[in-house]
């Protein structure tokens, strides 16, 4: 206690006099917020101080993530059509671009303000690898399909493993499930080799079926999901099945009429999260699809684009497809950044 | 949400109290119930059990058996067999028994013994900048090099995460802000950058280093800072090759991965005991003593869980350098070995048991290390 006494007493005036420099500087640290041995800073001054510095610090940094994206959506109305030499355009790009979509003067060509984006969707990939009436567009609806079908159906085969794992006693329950954890411990690239040979003895590397290898095992669902959306489950209260099940409801319409609204949040979460790691599987399409198949999704279709010699000099069409790649799931992001970075918080806290 | 479970769980409430009494007379219901439990609990897991074990547990085990054999598909080994035929006749490949098919001879003419792809791994040479030396060697050390990026990221995020657990407005837009990297797709970001770092690009006006060479040009220590050394070491190695190309992968990673980990850190800091750093405050501690003293102990968890996850993803990197360089032995990571020697990518034939090989090798090496790190965590307990 007296300690604590001895603490909470002012500085002692004591009988040492400072140098008229050393006592200026000592106000000048106060004015800052830093309490020195002449002068003690109040919290108020130590507070404001410190927001100041806070928030200076991330502006900084949230400019410098921010900023990147800014720069593709710039360089998407840049206009580096007038053949070799015309990407310095895009080099020089710091907030607009030099010559944008905007100013070419109507002599030059007849340039609309999107014209990079209707280059992508009119002639994106056609020619060189691809069938001469190959459309841009159909890599978006490819990637619509691989990140909408594996991902619905698979949050659902995983969330009736988390049902069953966490609120159905049966025998094994646990020994099952960490038998199906540990797979998380055999690291992808290990076995998609052989997966590319599996997938090719079963038929689903023929050009008609090549959809299939990264739509199939999604069906399964997957067992990180099944973890997240168990530990919600283990949040509800046991009764309200206990109640069902004596008025007389089965397994299976527990599991739809209370399970799956009452875990919604979660599998909504998990959801939105698988479907934006399948929007950006570029890996999967690269390996199991053929380069020049119409079925490749659309990060594989921007880098095929990319690649492409017609678009070496004329870029700026690669940037809109690029913005066109990261674009929807940065919408898709925006409204629910709440759930998902909740849901990432809760994965934080939980481990 | 919560208030859902509140009235369900009232309305609930009442029906259990009442039949659960007339239900503990009868006998022959309960083990009724219990059978219902271990059908529909099976049942619900099995999708994902089929799964899982089908496309990850049965996939390793047949990698584990390929990679002691000879296998190939496509291209120009002329193989029609498929992988279910092959596993079928592995024996025959075990005893050395070329087999013919569709009058070619496949399997293992070249292969003198289960470990060839195993020893191969460790003998291939790798021609980098003029220099030999062994192939994995390099591809590792690239991968080991993008590492660096882990310590940097964590500090990062650290500081990050304090400064958002401030008292402030805004600290969730912050949140929002800093993880949109870590949803947008790679390519499209690795296609930005190259343009950004161009010699005339953002970068250098940004920082005032106009045509520094980030892609291309100097790929030694030496040349790219002018240094006139004879240090054998900073000039002619392969160690020294490629640093600066790396070097951007490793800011790349970074500013990519900060976001996630940036959110981690701000669950892990809002569980600190606010008890003990008042206790602390009214004690006379600073802010930098109650950092280092209550604040990291208690965020030690999320710092250990933050490490094993970012070195087995670290340890996997592909895209990035192969997308930003060309591949090879200069800057891709040790994935580039799997997928360049086992699978088919450029219409050449693919080893499947070669790249099942040094992915054998690869789950090898993250297991150890995620031992490790376990070792040092119980370790540190005690």
């Amino acid at each position: 206690m007296e300690e604590i006494m001895e603490n909470m007493q002012p500085v002692p005036e004591e009988e040492v006099h400072y140098s008229p420099l050393r006592y200026a500087w000592g106000a000048v640290l106060a004015f800052f917020g830093v309490s020195s041995r002449t002068h003690r800073a109040s919290k108020k001054r130590a507070k404001l101080v410190g927001d100041v510095f806070t928030y200076i610090v991330l502006l900084f940094g949230a400019f410098i993530m921010v900023y990147p994206f800014w720069w593709m959506l710039a360089g998407s109305f840049a206009y580096t059509g007038r053949g070799a030499g015309s990407e310095t355009v895009l080099h020089s790009l710091i907030w607009w671009p030099s010559v944008s979509t905007l100013d070419i003067p109507e002599s030059e060509a007849e340039v609309s303000f999107f014209e990079n984006y209707i280059i992508l969707f009119t002639e994106g990939l056609k020619g060189d690898y691809f069938a001469s009436n190959y459309d841009y567009f159909r890599a978006v609806l490819n990637n619509l399909f691989y990140s909408i079908v594996p991902v619905v159906v698979g949050v659902i085969t995983s969330a009736s493993a988390a049902f069953s794992f966490a609120k159905i006693e049966w025998i094994g329950r646990n020994k099952v499930f960490f038998f199906l954890l540990a797979a998380i411990m055999v690291p992808g690239p290990s076995i998609m080799t052989t997966q590319y040979a599996m997938y090719s003895a079963m038929g689903m590397m023929n050009s008609g079926t090549a959809w299939m290898p990264l739509v199939i095992p999604g069906l399964f669902g997957s067992i990180m999901t099944a973890f997240f959306i168990r530990q919600f489950l283990f949040g509800l209260p046991t009764s309200i099945i206990e109640a069902a099940k004596i008025d007389g409801a089965g397994y299976f319409r527990i599991f739809c009429g209370f399970i799956l609204p009452l875990a919604m949040p979660a599998i909504m979460a998990q959801g939105l999260l698988s479907f934006m790691g399948c929007w950006n599987n570029y890996m999967a399409s690269y390996i199991f699809i053929s380069s020049n198949s119409e079925w490749i999704n659309l990060p594989h279709a921007m880098q095929m684009m990319a690649n492409r010699e017609r678009f070496t000099s004329n870029v700026a069409p690669t940037i809109a497809a690029s913005v066109v790649c990261v674009l929807p799931v940065l919408i898709l992001f925006a409204c629910f950044q709440k759930l998902i970075i909740g849901s990432l918080m809760l994965t934080g806290s939980k481990e | 949400m919560e208030e859902t479970i509140a009235t369900a769980e009232n309305v609930a409430e009442t029906p259990v109290e009442a039949e659960a009494a007339p239900q503990k007379k009868k006998k022959k219901p309960i083990n009724q119930q219990k059978l219902q439990d271990n059908l529909w609990g099976w049942l619900f897991c099995v999708p994902l059990l089929i799964g899982t074990i089908w496309f990850v547990y049965v996939a390793f085990i047949m990698a584990l058996i390929i990679s002691f054999g000879n296998y190939d598909i496509g291209g120009s080994s002329g193989n029609t067999q498929t992988v279910f035929e092959f596993l079928a006749n592995f024996k025959t490949y075990v005893e050395r028994q070329p087999q013919i098919v569709n009058g070619m001879t496949v399997g293992l003419t070249e292969v003198s013994d289960p470990l060839h792809w195993y020893k191969l791994l460790f003998t291939t040479e790798a021609t980098v900048g003029g220099y030999k030396m062994n192939e994995m060697g390099a591809y590792l050390f690239n991968t080991v090099f993008y590492m660096i990026g882990i310590p940097i990221g964590m500090v990062l995020s650290v500081f990050f995460a304090v400064c958002m657990s401030r008292d402030i407005k805004g600290g969730n837009l912050f949140r929002v802000l800093y993880y949109i990297p870590c949803v947008a797709s790679s390519i499209s970001i690795v296609f930005t950058f190259r343009i950004m770092f161009q010699p005339t690009g953002v970068m250098n006006s940004l920082f005032g280093s106009e045509g520094f060479e980030w892609i291309s040009g100097s790929r030694n220590w030496a040349d790219t800072f002018g240094l006139t050394t004879s240090n054998e070491f900073l000039k002619s190695t392969y160690w020294c090759q490629g640093i600066i190309q790396k070097t951007v992968i490793v800011i790349m990673s970074v500013w990519k991965g900060l976001g996630g980990t940036i959110i981690l850190y701000v669950a892990g800091l809002s569980g600190v005991n606010a008890a003990t750093k008042e206790a602390a405050q009214i004690d006379g501690a600073n802010g930098w003593q109650i950092f280092w003293k209550v604040t990291m102990p208690d965020l030690y968890p999320t710092i250990f869980y933050n490490i094993v996850t970012s070195v087995i993803g670290g340890l996997q990197i592909y895209a990035e350098p192969v997308l930003f360089f060309e591949e090879g032995p200069l800057t891709s990571g040790y994935v580039s070995l799997i997928w360049g020697y086992g699978l088919n990518v450029a219409g050449n034939s693919a080893n499947v048991g070669r790249g099942a090989a040094y992915g054998m090798f690869l789950a090898v090496i993250i297991f150890v290390l995620t031992l490790f790190q376990f070792w040092l965590d119980a370790r540190k307990k005690d």
